[in-house]
């Protein structure tokens, strides 16, 4: 099977990320870690539910998967036929909870399986972020971004970067606001 | 309800990294008497074996199966399923694989992340409807709408498989433009030599009697849905009886009124009753009642009288309005050219030598205005023409796209016009070339190697400037950045961007079939499905899909054959997946926001019932509608709100 090499690949894959290489540029655009320290517990563990479309967002975790990349274990995924199914409701179902973040992950623009549901996805998270902020969620905790079938790198640098982020920010129960019930 | 858990191994792929019996365990607290198995390779032969003889012995109705991920794996257990006698839809996989195993690094955050999936699945599957799938009957024959190359080529493939075809051509004749033109890219094959044989097969062949030919018809009106539509078509009478027109043409020369030759581009003369061309099929001619005197009011009855089969022409005969059944509907209703008024510099419309490449097509056609002789306004034989390319192609202030096919036919011309007057001096103006393949190549390879023709690249279409010159044509054009030059000649042919044709939009309205940002009809996808628009059951075959040449067209035309002889078979009904959307009628407050986010037009409205619709057949199940709906009256079978709600609910506790 393909457990013998799996370790030495990931070895191999650890040694390139600290060596730099591609991925130093997004390290860079991650938050200050040093504002981690400020906020929360030291061992805190974001919980985060992420919404992925079938057709390029589930296939780009599973690309991920396949390369056998570690990424922090923080998120776990639901996934729906197309991004245009989610719900608003769910994202605050996830809030409600508990969830400390929650990730939207749809097909890039044009690309997706119907025609547009990815564009509706996206403008009604434009909204839902107006109304996450009446609840005192900040927009930092809810992201949507675009990772098509082929791009499991992409999937890891939003998984890792949304932990870090969270991470600085701390529980979301914390935050004073609504106590992780805007349903309320 | 008894929940089974089946957690497989993946041999050390899965249990390399996440501890199955601590998974038990948590689960097991969680649901008190829930069954939990561990399979080695559930995917296997024996696995599948194993898992249909487990559900059946303990009486399972739910099945979680913790695994791979669903895209790899989940037809095979829901085949499982079902050879257990149990719902396939009563399963929910957890991809404790690809998102879990493989890229968590350490055992213990594996573990827990796959208890807090499953815990959720478990959670979600109880939930689950036992969805079934649903069958129709379907009709298995087309309706095919334009009967150029790519429409013809589709039906009659049909045709020969069987199937029957209704032909719905706007005008008199068949063959699209192709069929007037003298010779075709890149092989110099005369248009009329390449698609005769074709549309003689459509007319006579063996397979003709499955075709049915609707000349001077436009489809008005379309109810039903893949499998099963309704089509409304409106003929117009040709006043001429194609069963007993021997199409000896006598009544042609009696006729005393004459119009401009739309066909010929209106560079010739044609009578009220007339053949478009020489040799047009179908072989009889059509009375045009815009201009007959007969329908002015005046007793002319010359061309009737003149006729040698009694009662092959009817002045009585009146539009009439006829419907046919079909399973799909193809779209072949071509393309036309831009305007090239539109680049007004250019002077056509105003300088009579100033020609575009349809009407150039028709002058050399030995059955065109002509009789295939090349002449200036004057009469006369030019000494030197220009060939202009990209007019309004590749353009941001016309259209942006390359057409493709022009420098084709620009070349064509090339070799044309030194044929038929050696020693003329050729002009090409172009902004880009372009002639890819593996045969396009000749022509431009052979323009390039002439002595007499030479290629001027301007920047940008405004920069030439076209007028009058002592009896010449004078061009005023700019190479790049460089100085403005001059250069006069004796005719100017324009080579305009490929267009929709006209009516493209009319016949999109009544098919409800989108159209792309340029106006042509819209695929369901560029690459994979270019020959079917976005409703299921209308395919898009040749220039009214994007602009393309004779090969790409003759096999989009075997495209769509090929898509309703898989899709549409006698004797087996379609089968309709139960993932879509349902409307809860009762809850239904008929807004219809659902009705304009679908992008699949599978949503209609009730007007008695006041309430949505959702037509399966359509319907894809992307369940934008249901998150669309303000009142909650829309279920996502198998994606419902409770569903997934309870999956939420599951990973958080």
């Amino acid at each position: 099977m393909k457990q013998k090499d799996k370790s030495q690949k990931t070895e191999d894959r650890k040694q390139k990320t600290e060596n730099g290489g591609q991925r130093t540029e997004d390290r860079s655009q991650m938050p200050d870690v040093r504002s981690q320290k400020t906020v929360g517990a030291p061992n805190y563990e974001p919980r985060i539910v992420g919404f992925l479309c079938n057709w390029c967002s589930y296939a780009g975790a599973d690309k991920a998967g396949a390369s056998q990349t570690p990424y922090p274990p923080n998120v776990s995924i639901i996934k729906v036929m197309c991004s245009g199914r989610i719900d608003p409701q769910f994202v605050l179902k996830a809030f409600a909870q508990g969830a400390d973040g929650v990730l939207v992950l749809a097909c890039h623009p044009g690309d997706c399986h119907y025609k547009e549901g990815n564009y509706r996805a996206g403008s009604r998270h434009a909204l839902l972020l107006k109304l996450l902020d009446q609840f005192g969620i900040p927009a930092d905790r809810c992201r949507f971004d675009f990772v098509s079938a082929g791009e499991g790198d992409k999937f890891i640098r939003v998984i890792t970067d949304m932990v870090t982020t969270l991470k600085g920010l701390g529980p979301l129960k914390s935050q004073g606001g609504t106590h992780g019930n805007p349903e309320s | 309800m008894k929940t089974g858990v089946y957690f497989c191994n993946c041999g050390q792929n899965i249990a390399g990294k996440i501890d199955s019996q601590a998974v038990k365990e948590s689960i097991s607290k969680l649901h008190p008497g829930i069954h939990v198995q561990t399979v080695d390779f559930l995917c296997s032969e024996p696995g599948t074996e194993f898992l249909e003889k487990d559900l059946r012995g303990n009486g399972i109705e739910r099945v979680v199966l913790a695994a791979c991920s669903p895209r790899e794996h989940e037809n095979t257990f829901m085949k499982a399923l079902s050879a257990a006698g149990l719902n396939p839809y009563l399963m929910q996989m957890v991809n404790i694989r690809e998102q879990v195993a493989w890229v968590t690094e350490n055992p213990l955050d594996a573990t827990a992340k796959a208890i807090r999936l499953i815990a959720a699945a478990v959670q979600r599957v109880a939930l689950h409807d036992p969805l079934q799938k649903r069958e129709i009957d379907i009709c298995p024959d087309a309706l095919v709408i334009g009967a150029g190359p790519a429409g013809l080529k589709a039906a009659l493939a049909l045709a020969t498989a069987g199937r029957k075809v209704t032909v719905v051509e706007k005008t008199p004749v068949i063959g699209g433009l192709p069929v007037r033109y003298e010779e075709l890219f890149p092989n110099m094959e005369c248009g009329p030599c390449m698609l005769e044989p074709l549309l003689g097969e459509v007319l006579h062949g063996e397979a003709s009697g499955n075709i049915e030919l609707l000349t001077l018809s436009e489809v008005t009106g379309v109810v039903g849905s893949y499998g099963n539509f309704t089509i409304t078509i409106r003929q117009r009478p040709r006043y001429i009886d194609l069963k007993t027109c021997i199409g000896c043409q006598e009544c042609i020369g009696p006729c005393p009124v004459s119009t401009k030759n739309e066909f010929d581009c209106n560079l010739s003369d044609r009578k009220a009753i007339s053949l478009p061309f020489q040799g047009s099929l179908p072989n009889a001619p059509s009375l045009d009642p815009s201009v007959c005197l007969r329908f002015k009011g005046e007793d002319c009855a010359k061309c009737r009288d003149a006729c040698p089969v009694e009662g092959t022409i009817h002045f009585e005969d009146a539009e009439c309005v006829v419907e046919r059944k079909a399973g799909a509907i193809i779209v072949a209703i071509g393309g036309d050219l831009y305007d090239c008024a539109s680049v007004p510099n250019l002077g056509y419309g105003k300088l009579p030598d100033v020609v575009t490449a349809a009407q150039f097509e028709r002058m050399l056609a030995s059955n065109g205005p002509t009789g295939g002789e090349i002449r200036t306004s004057a009469g006369k034989a030019p000494a030197s023409i220009a060939i202009i390319h990209c007019v309004g192609s590749l353009d941001k202030n016309h259209k942006e796209y390359c057409s493709g096919i022009c420098c084709q036919y620009a070349f064509k011309f090339n070799h044309l016009v030194g044929k038929k007057l050696p020693g003329i001096k050729r002009s090409h103006f172009y902004r880009e070339i372009s002639s890819p393949g593996k045969e396009e190549f000749l022509l431009y390879r052979h323009a390039q190697d002439d002595p007499d023709t030479s290629f001027f690249r301007y920047r940008d279409i405004a920069d030439l400037k076209l007028k009058t010159d002592k009896r010449k044509i004078g061009i005023r054009y700019r190479e790049g950045a460089g100085k403005e030059k001059g250069l006069a000649v004796d005719m100017v042919i324009l080579c305009p961007a490929s267009v929709p044709a006209a009516g493209t939009d009319q016949l999109g309205a009544v098919l409800e079939a989108g159209r792309d940002r340029f106006g042509f009809f819209e695929e369901l996808h560029s690459r994979t499905d270019s020959a079917q628009s976005k409703i299921k059951g209308i395919y898009i075959a040749g220039a009214c899909q994007a602009p393309m040449d004779i090969q790409r067209s003759m096999n989009q035309g075997m495209a769509v054959a090929g898509h309703v002889l898989s899709g549409l078979v006698p004797g087996r009904k379609l089968e309709i997946s139960p993932m879509n959307a349902v409307v809860d009628e009762e809850r239904c407050s008929g807004c219809r926001v659902c009705v304009s986010v679908c992008p699949y037009k599978a949503i209609s409205f009730d007007p008695v019932k006041e309430v949505a619709r959702v037509n399966d057949v359509l319907c894809m199940g992307c369940g934008t509608c249901v998150a669309a709906c303000p009142s909650g009256s829309i279920k996502a079978n198998h994606f419902t709100t409770n569903e997934i709600m309870a999956e939420i609910e599951g990973i958080l506790s």
